[in-house]
């Protein structure tokens, strides 16, 4: 009996000296503002993981997405929907491409546009994804050692994905664009019109415009602003405007933009190594 | 035998990472992430007792919380505790119901996640939504239920490894 009530104690003894230990880490990491110790150590760990998480995820990745895809199912009907409506569009839209591809040539040797976007970049490939519920983040199977630094852009075919947050040697980790701390200066392909765009979560992202009287209209396309010393380069493509909330009389406009990017499936990604990427 | 103990949990975390982060990663319900290191804190806190389900949940969440820029701790003290609960109600409990586990496994995944996302509000963390956190958290709570027929046999298997000799539970 005497045994059971000292083990009691013991367990109960330690479990206050592991979070008293956890409530010293809580305070340093507040204090050190990302740039402690502890993110040395994390930085060993995704050390440890990176070539684990890519050996795994490169002969497992069907495994992975046979499970991915059995827990999607019941959003495929919806997605198959909408996919419908957008081949619709774009077989519309099809026909004025030639005209559009001749203008925007045109627009490119004018305004030196190609030149702009002529990005530095290294192919790389998502090793997994972050543990936590409460981040929108992915490993790469890049680091440091491979000339990727923090703050560099990160790129999918489609459009922006997020920015580089974290390297270890051959590991680095992405916040993406649709993380809530996520923010990316943008502007309106259209009118140029300006604005900043947040992290939802998912789905839709809200785009701030700074002229609550700026004229917005649906599938207009939304790029990076690229301001002098922002993260990301001009020109990168982020999504089309989906929704738009009624001027509200306040200092700015909300819509909201349905990114080009599918996030829940990144595989292959490009860095921006050039240029403003490491500003 | 400590060092034999260390080393498996460290072997456990770094192989419930790398399963979490990768293969399990896409594998979201409802945009819920699996919480495989908190089913297996849970776990290993019914078979072992509350002080390695303690010791577990701590080191699972400290490396979970290394690998992310959110702040580093909230999770291992989320974990800490849910390990603690979870192995002092088990020794409450008198049932025979095989849904046992998966009852835990939702009610400590829930409370686990309201845990961290309140304490996460107080902090004045905008990523985690007020609004979405309760459906989220029972998201999760789903999820680590469902995993525990595959999982929990495994988990229990290696944690009788770590038993002590003249273990008294």
């Amino acid at each position: 009996m005497m045994r059971i009530f000292d083990r009691s104690r013991r367990t109960r003894l330690l479990v206050a000296l592991l979070l008293s230990t956890a409530l010293v880490l809580v305070t340093i990491d507040f204090r050190s503002h990302g740039e402690g110790p502890l993110e040395s150590v994390g930085r060993g760990i995704m050390a440890v993981i990176g070539p684990l998480q890519d050996a795994v995820s490169h002969a497992l990745r069907p495994v992975g997405n046979f499970f991915a895809g059995f827990t999607q199912v019941p959003g495929l009907k919806a997605e198959v929907a909408r996919l419908e409506r957008e081949n619709s569009l774009l077989e519309q839209r099809e026909h004025q491409v030639a005209d559009i591809a001749r203008e925007n040539e045109e627009l490119r040797q004018t305004l030196g546009l190609g030149r702009r976007l002529d990005l530095a970049t290294t192919t790389v490939r998502v090793t997994g994804v972050g543990p936590s519920n409460f981040e929108h983040t992915v490993f790469i199977d890049h680091g440091s050692a491979d000339g990727i630094r923090k703050d560099m852009p990160v790129v999918a075919g489609a459009g922006l994905v997020g920015r580089v947050v974290e390297t270890a040697p051959r590991s680095a980790r992405v916040l993406l664009l649709i993380d809530p701390s996520s923010a990316v200066a943008a502007r309106l392909s259209g009118n140029g019109e300006t604005g900043l765009i947040t992290g939802s979560g998912g789905g839709l992202l809200p785009f701030d415009l700074f002229d609550p009287e700026a004229k917005v209209a649906l599938t207009d396309e939304v790029v990076t602003s690229g301001y002098q010393g922002g993260v990301y380069p001009p020109g990168i493509p982020v999504g089309t405007v989906s929704k738009m909330d009624p001027p509200s009389g306040s200092l700015s406009r909300r819509v909201w933009i349905r990114p080009f990017v599918d996030f829940t499936s990144l595989d292959y990604l490009l860095v921006v190594t050039g240029k403003g990427a490491a500003r | 035998m400590i060092y034999k103990r260390t080393l498996l949990i460290a072997l456990l975390v770094i192989t419930g990472l790398v399963i979490q982060t990768s293969i399990l990663g896409e594998a979201t319900l409802g945009g819920a992430k699996p919480q495989l290191l908190l089913v297996m804190t849970v776990a290993l806190a019914m078979g072992e007792g509350p002080a390695l389900g303690a010791g577990f949940g701590f080191t699972a969440g400290l490396a979970a919380d290394l690998l992310t820029g959110l702040p580093v701790g909230l999770t291992a003290i989320t974990y800490t505790l849910v390990g603690w609960a979870v192995g002092t109600i088990r020794a409450q409990v008198q049932t025979p119901s095989a849904l046992l586990p998966a009852w835990m496994e939702f009610t400590a995944t829930l409370a686990g996640l309201l845990f961290y996302g309140g304490i996460s509000l107080l902090l004045g963390e905008e990523a985690v939504g007020g609004s979405s956190l309760v459906i989220h958290a029972l998201l999760a709570a789903c999820y680590s239920a469902l995993l525990t027929p595959f999982l929990y046999p495994v988990v229990r298997g290696l944690g009788a490894r770590l038993r002590p000799a003249s273990a008294l539970r």
